[in-house]
This record gives structure tokens, C-alpha cells and sequence, in this order.
């Protein structure tokens, strides 16, 4: 019965098979650490890849740049602009933080709650890309040694971009918000969102990517929400694995859901999720695992 | 032989750095996302057809499972299961050391659309990806399939010509 194949390639061929399926499986899992093969392969191969991905980052940017020249002056006095704007209302924020801390130790706030809204922002390079639908992520230059976690937030200069899956110890990967899937167990968790100047009275989930339309979708919106079209939608820190503040994408049509109890929005991410140069790592008091 | 088998691991390693580095910044932004260049991948096609199966097999899985570990997002393993079965069926197939210039393309161009439609499959059997294959299949395999045949006229002499030197080699250490 046999013949077509001889039973020893069979049997190898499916022994492969299984491991095959065996090692999906177990990496589909979540984990908190790689083993010393992984760590091993991914510094080194991080190493030799952050030589060649800047360098040709330079040489795109200085054509660009050169093309560009006409709008520096413009760009310039803009700048100049809200840098004037920025001192005055630095000025106005130092006042009202002084006086929300004194507020917060009248009301004898926990260390915990005071340090709930804190957050540094570090730098990270960019290594390495993958484009790939299934599987699109970012290699940065940050790892364990740098205090990088898993689940950590990471952002560009337009808004969130992803939070980091895996860490070894000198490079990281980014698992990019297209990625988000409800029925992925191991998808990041949605954000808990609000929407900027109606912080108080907004809350929705942004549970999932659409990979056709290119669009987020923010569920579980509660009926009589104020948020309207045209709206910029920010993470709310309520939930923790996400701080406060993070600026996600603009509202581009608000619908009543299924059943009439709550509506969804969908919302055009900021983040381009191409070009990639600096990102930054969201450092939070020791709020992610 | 040891040498020249040195020297393909290295080039396809220096190809697997490019595709992640260089390549992107060379694409055009609206390209970005329909086409996933896999530059390791298309020279395992030539060494299916003129050198041997299983050398690409070995190759397959050696380098689809430094792409899993490398961009570990969600799965391990399912690059390397890809890029090794269809390196390895399409050598089942047309592994003829003869083979002409439309023959390789019309190769070059099957495999990838069996590498990405293997990959695909194993997403959807994990529930990891929610597209239906048309849309996949219209948005970035065939884009994909035609860069890589692109890149597959570009290659074809230098590889071509690195390959029959690695086969002569071997065949003057199997003499010896």
C-alpha cells in the first residue's frame, strides 16, 4: 500500500508534520520570556540589521530633504508659533500641577493612584520591518537590558502605534494595532478610549483592525455618548495597560450597533504605519507584566 | 563545495538583512502593504530547480524559522513550514538543471503563490486572520507574485551562474 512512498520518508514526513503543528501551538500561547536560542538569534541578526536599516534611512531622508527645502521656512515660522504658545501655557501648566498635587496630598491620595498618570517616553531605533499582513511587525533597538517589558505602549510623533510582544535582550518586536483581532486570544487587549475635550462624559472599547478598509473599530460606545465625526480619539488609561493620553486617530462615522444599546465608531488611525524612523516606548510605575 | 555552500547561506542571510532594512525604504509608500518582498524565498526557487530539492528544503526551513523568530508576533513556525514545503514541492516538480528562462519565471511566480497561499492557510486554520482569500489573493499575493518576478529577471544570471559552479564542485568531490 506503501509503494508511492517508502515508509521511512512517510514517517519522517509526518513526525515533521506534528512537530510543526506541535511548535504553532505552543508559540501561539502567550509568553512571558524567549528561550536562549531566540535571544541569541534575534540580538545578533538584530545587531548586523541596525547597521544596514539607518544608513539607508539617511540616504531616503536627504533626497526627501532636499525636495523639501522650499517648506523649511514655512515650516520654521510655524513652528516659532507654537513654540510661543507652547512657553505661555507651560507656564499655565506648572501653576495647575502645583496645585493638583497639593490637592491630591489633601485628599490623601495612595503613592499607587498618585503615580497612575506618570509616564517617560524612550526613544527606540528601528531596526527591521515586516509588511506582512498576518504578521506585521517592527524590530526596535531597545530590549531587557533597557527595561523594555512586554505590553508596553509604543508610540510615533502622530499617535499609538502598537504595544511590544516579545523582548529579548537587546532587541524587541512590535506588535502593530493592524493586528488587532477579538478572536485572536492572543491579540493585544483593546484600548479603553475616551475622546479628547469630552474626556468625562466619552468611553468606548477599540477592539479590532480591518484589514480591508484600514480602519479601527471602537465598540461598546454607551447610547447618548457626545462622540461625533471628526472627533480625535484618545486612550483613557482606565483598564492600566494603556496610560492616559495616548492619541489613537480621528472619528470618521459614528453608527448605532446591532441591538440599539450601544453604538460603534470607526476611526482612521493617525499612526501611517509606514516610513518608520524613531518610535518611542511608553514607560509606565510598573504597571504592565 | 564547503565554500561555495558557505558563500549561498551568506548571500541569502545578506538578502534576508536587505528585505528587512533596505527594501523598505526603497518602495513607494502606497506599495508598502501590497507588497511583501521575500528575496530569500525566490533564490530557493532557483536552487530547488538547478541544484537539488532537499538542499532546499533544509534552506527553507532554516531561514523561515530565523523570519519567525526575527518578526515573532504571533506564530513560530509558520514561515519556515511555508518556505520549505514549496520550495521543496516545486523542486518535486520542475527540478530540472535545464531549465530555460520562461520556464524559471513561470516557476518563480507559481511559488510564490503557493509559499503565500500556504501561509495563509496556516493563519486561518489558527483563526488569525479574518480576510477572505480573494481579497488576500487580489490585495497582496499578486502584487507580491509580481515583484518577485521581477526580481527573478534581475537574479537569474548571477544566480544561475553561482549555482552551476556549486554543482560542479560537488560533482568533483563526489569524483574525488
Amino acid at each position: 500500500m506503501f509503494k508511492l512512498f517508502n515508509n521511512k520518508r512517510l514517517f519522517i514526513l509526518l513526525i515533521t508534520l506534528v512537530m510543526f503543528i506541535v511548535l504553532m501551538g505552543f508559540s501561539l500561547g502567550s509568553r512571558k520570556s524567549l528561550t536562549w536560542p531566540e535571544n541569541f538569534l534575534r540580538d545578533t541578526t538584530g545587531f548586523v540589521q541596525s547597521l544596514f536599516y539607518k544608513p539607508a534611512g539617511y540616504v531616503a531622508g536627504l533626497f526627501q530633504d532636499i525636495a523639501n527645502l522650499h517648506d523649511l521656512a514655512e515650516e520654521n515660522e510655524r513652528l516659532k508659533l507654537m513654540v510661543a504658545q507652547y512657553t505661555r501655557e507651560k507656564a499655565q501648566y506648572n501653576f495647575i500641577k502645583s496645585q493638583n498635587e497639593s490637592l491630591q496630598k489633601d485628599l490623601n491620595f495612595r503613592e499607587a493612584q498618585k503615580n497612575l498618570y506618570d509616564f517617560e517616553l524612550h526613544i527606540a531605533q528601528v531596526i527591521s520591518l515586516t509588511t506582512e499582513p498576518s504578521n506585521n511587525s517592527i524590530v526596535l533597538d531597545l530590549g531587557s537590558k533597557d527595561g523594555i517589558k512586554p505590553n508596553m505602549s509604543v508610540i510615533s510623533t502622530e499617535g499609538l502605534v502598537g504595544v511590544i510582544s516579545q523582548v529579548s535582550n537587546f532587541t524587541s518586536t512590535v506588535k502593530l494595532m493592524t493586528m488587532m483581532d477579538v478572536k485572536d486570544p492572543n491579540s493585544q487587549p483593546a484600548i479603553a478610549a475616551t475622546v479628547q475635550d469630552k474626556e468625562d462624559n466619552s468611553f468606548g472599547m477599540i477592539e479590532s483592525y480591518d484589514a480591508q478598509t484600514g480602519m479601527l473599530q471602537m465598540n461598546k460606545i454607551p447610547v447618548g455618548d457626545p462622540i461625533a465625526v471628526g472627533d480625535t480619539v484618545i486612550s483613557s488609561g482606565i483598564g492600566g495597560m494603556y496610560p492616559r493620553g495616548l492619541t489613537i486617530g480621528k472619528v470618521v462615522d459614528v453608527k448605532v450597533g446591532d441591538y440599539g444599546y450601544t453604538s460603534t465608531a470607526t476611526i482612521d488611525p493617525l499612526a501611517d504605519f509606514q516610513d518608520w524612523k524613531e518610535l518611542f516606548v511608553v514607560f509606565t510605575e510598573e504597571r504592565v507584566e | 563545495m564547503r565554500m561555495r555552500r558557505s558563500v549561498l547561506v551568506l548571500v541569502l542571510f545578506l538578502l534576508f538583512i536587505l528585505q528587512g532594512t533596505i527594501l523598505p525604504w526603497l518602495m513607494p509608500d502606497s506599495w508598502q502593504m501590497r507588497i511583501i518582498p521575500n528575496l530569500v524565498f525566490i533564490v530557493l526557487l532557483f536552487v530547488t530547480v538547478y541544484h537539488h530539492r532537499h538542499t532546499a528544503l533544509v534552506l527553507g526551513l532554516a531561514f523561515g524559522m530565523l523570519h519567525d523568530i526575527i518578526f515573532y508576533g504571533r506564530i513560530l513556525g509558520a514561515h519556515s513550514f511555508a518556505m520549505g514545503l514549496s520550495a521543496y514541492l516545486i523542486g518535486l516538480i520542475f527540478q530540472l538543471p535545464r531549465a530555460p528562462l520562461p520556464l524559471m519565471m513561470s516557476v518563480v511566480l507559481l511559488g510564490s503563490l503557493l509559499q503565500d497561499s500556504i501561509l495563509f492557510a496556516i493563519y486561518s486554520v489558527f483563526n488569525l486572520t479574518q480576510v477572505p482569500y480573494n481579497w488576500a489573493l487580489l490585495n497582496h499575493m499578486l502584487p507580491t507574485m509580481l515583484f518577485h518576478f521581477a526580481i527573478g529577471l534581475i537574479l537569474y544570471i548571477p544566480v544561475r551562474r553561482q549555482l552551476e559552479l556549486l554543482k560542479k564542485e560537488t560533482r568533483k568531490e563526489e569524483n574525488a
